[in-house]
């Protein structure tokens, strides 16, 4: 099976600047659309957590901005990451995040989710969220109010709006550092069962540290790694291996 | 998953099938998960896992201040969070011997009331959401609003006020807030005409609460249920009444019990407590103009306050039922251990798990909420 | 006072060298070694009607390694709350779980198991509910330091004082 979209999708060979430049249109309209319509999956992980009935229901009326709560990651858009996040919660929430389809936004709330806040001596929650999802928006307050939760929707809308809102792709670029990081916590042998590099792939998001020495492990899964035409920095890790040789197509 | 990374794991064959029940999921009350045994839709076994909001509150309070303490209290319960504060405030008075003044007192019982409305109004929506009930939700969530209107005035913050302090509050009510508050109080009771044709008159509701996840009076009494919950097994303890603080001797209200001990009666119990709260807060209102002095008394400083050493136990009612602080002092600037004994501890983990067998899956949700659990209190 | 003191003569009978104090409204303080404990909370509640356990909390005393366990206990009837303490050494860090009288208990061991790492011989439930996930020492225990743990796994966040003047953080 050929894996160049060029080739898979169209029946003639499109241009890649006829291609990209046309994909940037599309992307731009769909991105004017969604920015309407957004679907928030809130995980209640802390006690911001308790401003969100307030905020969704009749007095501050989210629906107004077209936007709902929605149960399930794989239907929604922005994650909203509630609060303080145990190490327990982490691992849910990484997992979550990884089910969800691009592009995706993930807004912080609370100084828990910045900084620790609070509980920045507590041996049993983080302190950065973004070292470990990539975070497109914060919101700041011990905890935040119903208006400045507003106000961050809509300046996400915003953003979306504009295509600034691309955080999410700089998890697929950096997927090594992210996996590293939340080894850190986890153990090395962690992995969410998404195949995140697949999709980095399908979505065309492959980065200089896409696969490093973190994602090494992955490899016994997905044999298609070393087909890959990615140069890929030599693993320290990895001394057994020979040197990966570059495929060109 | 990839399909690579999947291997099946083999069970012996039988009818039976695990569920996992959150962290994550609408039907759950906050960050809680539930492991069920099921066959077919019927609960075999119920295991709670918790931990999930763990924040170690035991452990960094000990690294704290006692003043310190006052802001990070609140935060282990985030529907009621007044209680908190109070009991750990009134824990610190115990231990340093402070009087409060009787003007603190009454507006310390106004804030813990009205805290009290906040949690049941709370509760009506939450419990009627498990079946597939919204408008309750926004009906509920709305009024509360308005009382953190008040708070929001009193204390200049809506759901954690840091307002109760040891040895009195932060600082007195500000003009005309007690009209204001009467006012909200008359709304909330309009409302409830409207709630009982939503919610408590509808007879769907009624047929599908009813007979859900009974307690028997023995059962409540061994398993160590407390609150609203023990009320509804008709058991008429209240530690406002029996274990009375601040100035609730001094109040007229009544404990109402239901007999029957399913999810209903104990939601029938919590709407006569919005009641009997509405009352209190009344009697509040009326007395409170009366009662003048000081709201505070005098403090050491409070970077440099010792509080002698002794250990106190210190309890509370709160909406969800009985809240305990056991504080432990060396005589030192930070207290040597603080033990939380959250209502919902009990009742999230000993009595869910419980209760849940026999009960359809459905009903999980709800047995959970009629409990009232929260989880915050539980992981604290 | 006297009222709550009476109801625990039949108590005082069996156990007539127990140190009780009063220590407040509604509040008896009771000094037991931790051999006779079991038997008190028996008698209390067999006798004295103090059926209800509302808490049983540990406290690390890492001067004498010790462990003290304090049983909170209520009587719905007399309205009195009575704190047991009693104190156990860290070495074994053995107790017996006194689940068979109150049922409650059995949350309250497994926390105080997983915390501090004591062991209730006869808990039917001492599995990890909280620190599933938690490799280190037991972490209520005096021992373990929360500061320094928070330092050695976790990066702080730079702090830049010029966000105070741009809260968007110089992003739009
Ligand atoms: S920022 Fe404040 S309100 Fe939000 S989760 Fe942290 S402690 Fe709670």
């Amino acid at each position: 099976m050929s894996t160049d979209p060029n080739q898979a999708v169209a029946c003639r060979t499109v241009d890649a600047e006829e291609r990209s430049l046309l994909g940037r249109v599309l992307d731009r309209i769909a991105d004017h659309c969604r920015a309407r319509s957004l679907f928030v999956l809130h995980y209640c992980t802390g006690c911001g957590a308790i401003e969100l009935p307030p905020t969704m229901t009749s007095r501050f009326d989210l629906e107004r901005v077209g936007m709902q709560p929605m149960v399930t990651p794989r239907q929604a858009d922005i994650l909203l990451i509630t609060g303080y996040l145990s190490v327990k919660t982490l691992k849910r929430v990484v997992m979550t995040y990884e089910q969800m389809q691009g592009p995706k936004y993930v807004i912080g709330l609370g100084s828990c989710t910045i900084n620790g806040g609070m509980y920045w001596n507590s041996y049993a929650t983080i302190k950065l969220l973004d070292r470990y999802i990539p975070v497109d928006n914060y919101i700041a307050g011990c905890m935040p109010r119903p208006e400045a939760i507003q106000q961050v929707f809509l300046d996400l809308m915003g953003r979306i709006d504009r295509g600034e809102a691309q955080a999410w792709k700089d998890y697929y670029r950096r997927y090594d550092w992210y996996l590293g990081q939340q080894q850190q916590l986890f153990g090395t042998n962690w992995q969410a069962p998404t195949d995140v590099v697949g999709e980095a792939i399908r979505y065309r998001l492959v980065g200089e540290q896409t696969l490093g020495s973190h994602t090494a492990h992955l490899e016994r899964y997905a044999p298609y790694y070393d087909q890959l035409g990615i140069i890929r920095p030599e693993p320290a890790r990895m001394k057994a291996r020979p040197q990966l040789e570059v495929v060109s197509r | 998953m990839r399909p690579e990374n999947y291997k099946p794991v083999q069970h012996s064959a039988s009818h039976e099938y695990e569920l996992y029940f959150g962290p994550n999921h609408p039907g759950i009350e906050g960050n809680y998960a539930l492991k069920c045994v099921l066959s077919g839709d019927v609960v075999q076994s119920l295991r709670a896992d918790g931990g999930y909001l763990h924040r170690g509150f035991e452990k960094i309070m000990e690294e704290r201040l006692w003043i310190q303490n006052v802001a990070l209290v609140p935060r282990i319960c985030v529907p009621d969070p007044v209680p908190m504060e109070e009991t750990y405030a009134r824990a610190v008075e115990m231990l340093g011997g402070l009087e409060i003044p009787k003007r603190a007192q009454w507006i310390r019982a106004l804030m813990l009331e009205a805290s009290r409305v906040c949690a049941h109004l709370f509760y009506f929506g939450g419990h009627a959401a498990t079946m597939g009930m919204y408008s309750n939700m926004f009906w509920g969530v709305t009024d509360r609003d308005l009382i953190l209107d008040i708070f929001e005035e009193i204390t200049g913050a809506r759901i954690y006020h840091m307002y109760i302090t040891p040895g009195g509050v932060r600082r007195d009510l500000p003009e005309g807030v007690l009209d204001r508050l009467s006012k909200v109080l008359d709304y909330v009771e309009s409302r409830l005409p409207e709630f009982d044709n939503l919610f408590f008159d509808n007879a769907v509701v009624i047929n599908r609460a009813t007979g859900v996840g009974t307690l028997t009076t023995e059962q409540a009494l061994s398993w160590g249920v407390t609150g609203p919950n023990l009320r509804a097994c008709g058991l008429p303890f209240d530690v406002r009444r029996d274990d009375p603080y601040l100035i609730y001797d001094e109040l007229d209200f009544d404990i109402p019990t239901e007999t029957a001990g399913d999810a209903w009666a104990r939601t029938l119990v919590r709407r006569e407590e919005l009641l009997q709260s509405i009352r209190i807060l009344r009697q509040i209102i009326a007395t409170l103009p009366k009662v003048g002095g000081p709201i505070r008394c005098a403090l050491p400083n409070p970077l440099a306050w010792n509080v002698p050493a002794g250990s106190v136990y210190a309890r509370t009612e709160s909406s969800k039922g009985e809240l305990g602080f056991f504080v432990v002092s060396k005589g030192g600037a930070k207290p040597w251990r603080v033990h939380v004994r959250g209502p919902s501890s009990m009742h999230a983990v000993h009595v869910l798990e419980r209760l849940g067998p026999g009960s359809r899956l459905e009903d999980v949700a709800q047995i959970m909420f009629s409990l009232d659990a929260c989880p915050p209190e539980v992981d604290r | 006072m006297n009222r709550e003191l009476e109801s625990l003569d039949a108590v005082f009978r069996e156990m007539p060298d127990l140190k009780v104090e009063h220590t407040g409204p509604r509040r008896t303080r009771i000094q037991v070694e931790a051999d006779a404990l079991p038997t008190l909370l028996e008698l209390l509640k067999g006798r004295a009607g103090y059926l209800h356990l509302s808490a049983i909390s540990c406290v690390d005393w890492p001067d004498t390694e010790e462990f003290e366990l304090v049983y909170h206990l209520w009587s719905y009837q007399v309205s009195n709350l009575i704190s047991a303490h009693t104190r156990i050494p860290y070495d074994p860090g053995r107790y017996v779980s006194v689940y068979d009288l109150h049922a409650p208990a059995v949350y309250f061991e497994r926390d105080i198991h997983e915390m501090f790492g004591v062991w209730f011989e006869g808990c039917p439930d001492q599995e990890p509910f909280i620190l599933t996930e938690w490799q280190g020492p037991p972490p209520m225990r005096k021992s373990f330091d929360t500061v320094a743990y928070v330092n050695d796994t976790f990066e702080w966040r730079e702090y830049q004082p010029e966000w105070a003047n741009d809260p968007s953080g110089g992003k739009g």
